[in-house]
């Protein structure tokens, strides 16, 4: 493959993980079973990646394994309202064909372990986005490193990947022990988690912490918040629950034979700091309410169907909710859309508030229940942010008059 | 006022081949590109950077290590694209995130950008805005040069 004879594209994509290989020490390259690529949206990867898609496309360089695509800049049905311009438009559905003729699955979400890709313990993937990284390799114990945008697509060519990092049983052990038996865990909702793991990325950075003390056990929402917030805040692409996760039976399990080398208690105090943190402003009018990130699984969605019953979205607010095509039809199914709608609010597939073109808008400020959303947005979008606990976002969205308030983790 | 030109040379290792020199710019927090930098001007808009609203185009770009979205390789080839990126970049941990970027940018754009990590010092504290840094990726050295005037700044080493 290296020596050209395949072509340009698999050339290409053969030199980028033999290199990637050579400089993180890989012994050989192993087979994956499928890939998640993350280069899915305009806005992410701009021009340049583009151009080298279309480029991969037109030598007719077909995917060698099953690959997923992570979000689109735009919901490929409902992008006029959103006032996305055409010109825009066109270009991600450029993106849509490319990925189209290399044989990519259209599941145009960011938690593809929900809806779209069946992934099971033990197996090797190649996985981009840095929610679905944690959620793979934590919660079902998949083996992925992190992926960058444009190798998850080399990845896919190949079909092969270099073997290093946390494909590699001694790298997937426990380096920091997080006790959370300080906190009060009984009633957790996935905000909470959002706040619990974007304290845990921030304090960890590039380790991979061991978490006790969290019972009942969360579910996979739960998990999906603390995965996508702990890779916000630091590059967490592994953590282990003890009692939780599957390599994490015991504490002992999750350590392996690396003793503790470092213990970190928990408390109300530091986590009410990340929530405080998460807002730029504490207390706001809002114009737009971001709920679904990463995507809301069927029963967030049906979550906030019940908080919006019988209520009526304000006129000068919009709610939006981010979902997979996937999980939209079956909420659909189960009348949560309808309801959702009646309302006032949006239920929007395949993207994301980062990724869409808002400059339409010109919102001011946003609420939102993901720490993920909280992080990003002010830069991305260039707003205030205000981290609330769903009920909050919804209340303040369907309330005549007042403010949203930050969410904090002593008042919950 | 008399002015010494300061020169200390680091062993580094070498991630991604090359040579490079210029003036240094330095985040003292990890860095997500996506989010973080502005591809088509080269500015650092993540305002929690510590960094804010500094220009990484054509500098020695130093960094703890890359953090957060898997976005930030595509980000920096854009940068790459528009020519925004850095000349060199030295990190106190290189990691995976980054390093497509610079494999695109010198198979699509022809552009070498040296990378090296893993520096006898840490970089992020020996190194300050305004040195004059030469990376040598190829030979796994970094040599960081300060006019440094009698009274001020920390002495280099």
């Amino acid at each position: 493959m290296l020596d050209g004879e395949d072509g340009y594209a698999l050339e290409t994509a053969m030199s980028v993980l033999v290199k990637l290989g050579d400089m993180y020490g890989a012994d050989k390259m192993i087979e994956i079973d499928n890939v998640h690529v993350d280069a899915s949206t305009y806005a992410g990867i701009h021009e340049a990646g583009l151009q080298f898609c279309k480029t991969l496309a037109r030598e007719n360089a077909r995917f060698r394994v099953p690959t997923t695509l992570c979000i689109s800049a735009i919901d490929f049905s409902l992008w006029r309202q959103l006032r996305v311009p055409s010109k825009f438009a066109k270009k991600q559905r450029e993106l849509a064909e490319a990925y189209a003729s290399m044989g990519a699955t259209p599941t145009w979400t960011c938690a593809p372990y929900q809806y779209g890709s069946g992934i099971r313990f033990g197996q090797d993937i190649a996985w981009a986005e840095s929610n679905a990284i944690a959620f793979a390799n934590s919660v079902v114990g998949a083996r992925t490193n992190r992926y960058a945008d444009l190798v998850d697509v080399c990845a896919a060519l190949v079909g092969k990947v270099p073997r290093f990092g946390l494909y590699l049983n001694e790298n997937r052990r426990g380096q920091v022990l997080l006790c959370a038996e300080a906190i009060e865990t009984e009633h957790l909702s996935c905000t909470d988690y959002s706040a619990l793991g974007y304290y845990i990325g921030a304090t960890v950075g590039q380790k991979i912490p061991v978490i006790t003390g969290l019972s009942p056990r969360p579910s996979i929402d739960h998990l999906k918040s603390l995965a996508a917030s702990a890779a916000t805040s630091g590059s967490v692409a592994l953590f282990h629950i003890v009692g939780v996760t599957p390599e994490a039976r015991t504490s002992a399990e999750a350590f392996g034979d690396s003793h503790v080398q470092e213990k970190i208690s928990i408390g109300n105090e530091e986590l009410e700091r990340a929530c405080i943190q998460l807002s730029t402003v504490q207390e706001s009018q809002a114009d737009l309410i971001v709920l679904g990130c990463p995507h809301y699984s069927v029963e967030q969605i049906g979550e906030a169907a019940s908080l919006l019953e019988g209520r009526k979205v304000r006129g000068n607010v919009q709610v939006w909710l981010f979902t997979s095509r996937a999980a939209r039809m079956l909420a659909e199914k189960k009348g949560y859309v309808k309801a959702i709608e009646a309302a006032g609010g949006k239920v929007l597939s395949d993207t994301c508030a980062l990724h869409l073109p808002l400059h339409g808008w010109n919102f001011q400020t946003i609420a939102t229940d993901s720490a993920k959303m909280a992080h990003y947005a002010p830069a991305i979008i260039g707003v205030d942010a205000v981290f609330a606990n769903t009920a909050e976002c919804l209340n303040y969205a369907t309330k005549r008059e007042g403010q949203v308030t930050c969410k904090s983790w002593k008042k919950r | 006022m008399q002015v010494l030109e300061e020169e200390i040379a680091l062993k580094c290792h070498g991630v991604f081949a090359g040579k490079a020199k210029g003036e240094a710019l330095v985040a003292t927090q990890p860095i997500s590109f996506w989010g973080g930098i502005d591809p088509k001007t080269g500015r650092i808009i993540d305002k929690k950077s510590g960094s804010f609203g500094k220009n990484i185009s054509g500098k020695v770009f130093v960094f703890p290590y890359g953090k957060g979205s898997s976005t930030s390789s595509a980000v920096f080839l854009e940068a790459v694209r528009c020519n925004k990126a850095p000349v060199a970049i030295v990190n106190v941990q290189t990691e995976p995130l980054l390093i497509v970027g610079v494999i695109l940018a010198m198979r699509l754009y022809s552009k070498s950008i040296p990378v090296v990590d893993r520096v006898e010092k840490n970089p992020c504290e020996v190194i300050a805005n305004q040195d004059f840094v030469e990376v040598d990726a190829d030979r796994g050295i970094l040599v960081v040069k300060r006019a440094r005037r009698m009274k001020e700044g920390p002495r280099l080493g």
